[in-house]
């Protein structure tokens, strides 16, 4: 046999035509250009209006096409995160995904008493650790709104603890530019200066404007400062199917690209060339029980939709969710609908990907619905990663030995298995294949009681790489600072 | 006789031409706007409201048959007595200063004018006196709050001291609702009632105003 080498084709997901990603797109520069938006922030509102765009009623903006697409022209198209400790983990290039938690859940389930109660500062803490162990999760973010912080200092105690938690990249949430600029304090701190953390980036942020087509001030305020300090942004509208945009998911799309555009449009006109993530996260309203799924098979169609859009026009990398439950508990609900959207997210080939170990459609957080999910990416990374076809994974030589061998021989005992078993298959840790004896034997546990015994596992066991003494007491001076 | 029943059930199917005319046709028949309000429209809203707290219709479906009462109170309004009105009690709704979700409280909004409630939205990110001014100003029976964020959380106390402060209190009720607000922070803050949703707020609306009746 000739030797081979061949490329191995790494499994795709295409939701989308070209021709239905360019209608998408024209709709949302029509909306630009004739609907146009509301924009509350004054200087904001010069910046537009010097850029071409159109003011009317006070602050009524509509925006030309051209406006749109210069800034999709000068918004970095490759650029990377990396960890605080300076090594390049998240580079966002080439088709990379990474997966990471979510933020502001209001109540999380206790891994003692296994209960549903509010969230306390710790729970950030326990989150930030986890994901810090868990091979498959590349980043966190808050996963509660702890009530045992001072209220108006909420968000800048979340990155505290995070900080204090893990190493891994963190995408935080700031109520307004005093908090960003704590926030931003610490991440220098921690990276070791601001020229230090200019040339190595470890945080994200998470900011919202409001659809329909609302521009808050706060917003803003925040858009700029990481547009100034080249601080990545993506900029969500809630632009959900029946809720904030209308009930098709085509339309509701067009309206979340259009609040995206404008968003990037300020963006690139505050720093030219500063990071963005798009990110017009479309879910659905649910039309019995008026919640935003977390965990509908619309939103994982919407954002493959979207990553195809990428790929056709943008080609920015993209923001979007994966590893979530409407679920109350973690139960089979919680894991096929967070294995659907981690799966299709992975295949659409998002780029940073949120929200893993949200139940209840993000009220609640989980940390066994995380353990879980780290385990379901493992699952997808290794249908994703394809089949290599070569001479050492053909096998032929093998197939003959065993084949003709004496009696007896058999692949299970071939030096070939030896070498490489633990690379030809995915080795799975929680999901159960033990046979119904040694399984009855061991407790007869089902997967969520599975998942909660390697949290706490993991809580009791993982060692995070401690910061100095002298970072650790530069966050309290900040911390402590009105 | 009038059938009340096939209005009612009209109602709840959402057919507007026969809803208006079966409407039409009970005043012809010389009953008064006030029954057919009260006994068709209202009475099949509140199956309505039952229904969907069933899980048995779809919001969409709710609102359909809301906006099809409304034509059918705006046709009766005329018609009323002088010391009858259309609505049951006046309901101030607005989100907490900080506050700028407004998906939910739209919907509570209208979830209350469908049972036949007066509603007055004042829109989102609303200060205290801003709610304390406008219940003074309208004469309103209850203040719904919404709240959506943790954050925004103190303002609904702060509301409810600005009520108090403009001696509102002994009239006015207060309800509060939203994803981080719980029946225990609501007896916390002193507010007369919680709701989960936008059904149970309409009806807890309806049982404030004949507790204070
Ligand atoms: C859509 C959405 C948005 C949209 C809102 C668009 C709009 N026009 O309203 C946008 C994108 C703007 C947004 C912004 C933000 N959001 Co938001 N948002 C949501 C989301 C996904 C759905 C909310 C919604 O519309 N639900 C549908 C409606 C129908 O339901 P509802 O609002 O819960 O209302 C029902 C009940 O609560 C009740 N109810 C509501 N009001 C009232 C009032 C009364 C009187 C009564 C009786 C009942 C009642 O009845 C309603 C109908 O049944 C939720 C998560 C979720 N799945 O719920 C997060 C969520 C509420 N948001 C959250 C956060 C953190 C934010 C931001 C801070 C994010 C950011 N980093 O910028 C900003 C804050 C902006 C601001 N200053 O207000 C958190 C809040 C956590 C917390 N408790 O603090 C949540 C829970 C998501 C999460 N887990 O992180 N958001």
């Amino acid at each position: 046999m000739q030797p081979l080498d061949i490329e191995t084709f790494k499994p795709r997901l295409k939701t989308l035509g070209k021709e239905q990603a360019w209608a998408i797109h024209s709709a949302a520069l029509e909306i630009l250009a004739k609907t146009g938006f509301k924009m509350e922030h004054p200087k904001v509102l010069e910046m537009l209006q010097g850029a071409g765009c159109t003011v009317e009623n006070e602050n009524w903006v509509t925006m030309p096409a051209y406006v749109a697409e210069e800034a999709i022209k000068s918004a970095p198209k490759q650029y990377a995160l990396y960890d605080q400790q300076g090594n390049k983990t998240m580079p966002l290039t080439n088709d990379n995904f990474f997966y990471g938690t979510g933020s502001d859940t209001i109540f999380t389930h206790d891994l003692e008493t296994r209960k549903r109660r509010r969230t306390v500062i710790k729970d950030t803490g326990n989150f930030a650790r986890i994901v810090d162990a868990l091979p498959n999760m590349d980043f966190s973010m808050s996963m509660g709104n702890p009530t045992d912080v001072p209220i108006e200092n909420i968000y800048v105690h979340a990155f505290a603890e995070m900080i204090r938690n893990s190493n891994k990249p963190i995408s935080f949430i700031a109520d307004s530019g005093k908090d960003m600029k704590k926030i931003y304090d610490m991440a220098c701190l921690v990276a070791g200066g601001e020229d230090e953390f200019q040339k190595k980036p470890f945080i994200l942020n998470y900011s919202e404007v409001i659809s329909p087509l609302k521009f808050p001030e706060n917003v803003m305020e925040k858009l700029v400062f990481c547009a100034e300090k080249k601080i990545p942004i993506c900029l969500p509208s809630g632009c959900n199917a029946g809720g904030g945009g209308p009930i098709t998911l085509a339309g509701a799309m067009a309206l979340g690209i259009a609040e995206n555009l404008a968003g990037l449009v300020i963006h690139q006109l505050a720093g030219k060339g500063s990071p963005f993530l798009f990110a017009p996260n479309v879910s659905v309203l649910d039309m019995k029980h008026t919640v935003v799924s977390y965990g509908c098979t619309e939103w994982s169609l919407t954002q493959a939709a979207l990553a195809d859009m990428r790929d056709e026009i943008y080609q920015i990398p993209i923001w979007s969710f994966a590893g979530a439950t409407d679920s109350k508990v973690i139960d089979a609900q919680a894991g096929a609908e967070g294995m659907l959207s981690i799966i299709t997210s992975m295949l659409s080939r998002c780029n940073i990907i949120h929200d893993v170990g949200y139940i209840e459609f993000g009220n609640a957080s989980s940390l066994e619905m995380l353990v879980m999910a780290d385990e379901l990416v493992g699952m997808s990374r290794f249908f994703t990663e394809g089949i290599p076809v070569n001479k050492e994974t053909l096998a032929l030589d093998i197939i003959e030995r065993v084949a003709k061998g004496p009696e007896g021989s058999m692949f299970l005992s071939d030096p070939h298995t030896f070498e490489h078993f633990k690379t030809a298959h995915f080795l799975p840790e929680l999901m159960d294949r033990a046979r119904y004896e040694s399984w009855e034997k061991k407790g007869k546990k089902d997967l969520a009681m599975r998942c909660n015994e390697k949290a706490r596992r993991l809580l009791k066991e993982h060692k995070v790489i401690p910061k100095s003494k002298e970072v650790e007491t530069g966050i309290d001076k900040i911390l402590n600072t009105k | 006789m009038f059938d009340y029943q096939q209005l009612i059930d009209s109602l709840i199917k959402g057919e507007k031409e026969i809803v208006n005319n079966l409407v039409k046709q009970a005043v012809d028949e010389g009953l008064s706007a006030k029954d057919v309000l009260d006994n068709g429209l209202i009475a099949g809203m509140n199956v309505v409201g039952d229904k969907m707290e069933a899980g048995d219709m779809f919001i969409p479906e709710v609102l359909m048959a809301a906006q099809i009462m409304g034509e059918g109170v705006n046709f009766l309004k005329p018609l009323l007595r002088d010391d009858q009105s259309a609505a049951k009690g006046k309901v101030i709704i607005g989100t907490v200063k900080g506050d700028l979700h407004d998906i939910g409280k739209n919907l509570v909004a209208m979830m209350c004018e469908g049972s036949g409630l007066e509603v007055i939205n004042l829109g989102v990110d609303i200060a205290p006196e801003q709610f304390a001014d406008a219940a003074k100003e309208n004469n309103a029976d209850i203040v719904c709050l919404s709240a959506l964020l943790t954050t925004t959380m103190p303002q609904m106390k702060k509301t409810i001291e600005a009520i108090k402060d403009n001696g509102l209190n002994n009239r006015v009720k207060v309800l509060i609702g939203g994803a981080p607000v719980t029946q225990a922070f609501a007896d916390e803050i002193g507010a007369d009632a919680f709701a989960a949703d936008a059904g149970s707020a309409a009806k807890k609306a309806n049982q404030l105003l004949s507790v204070s009746a």
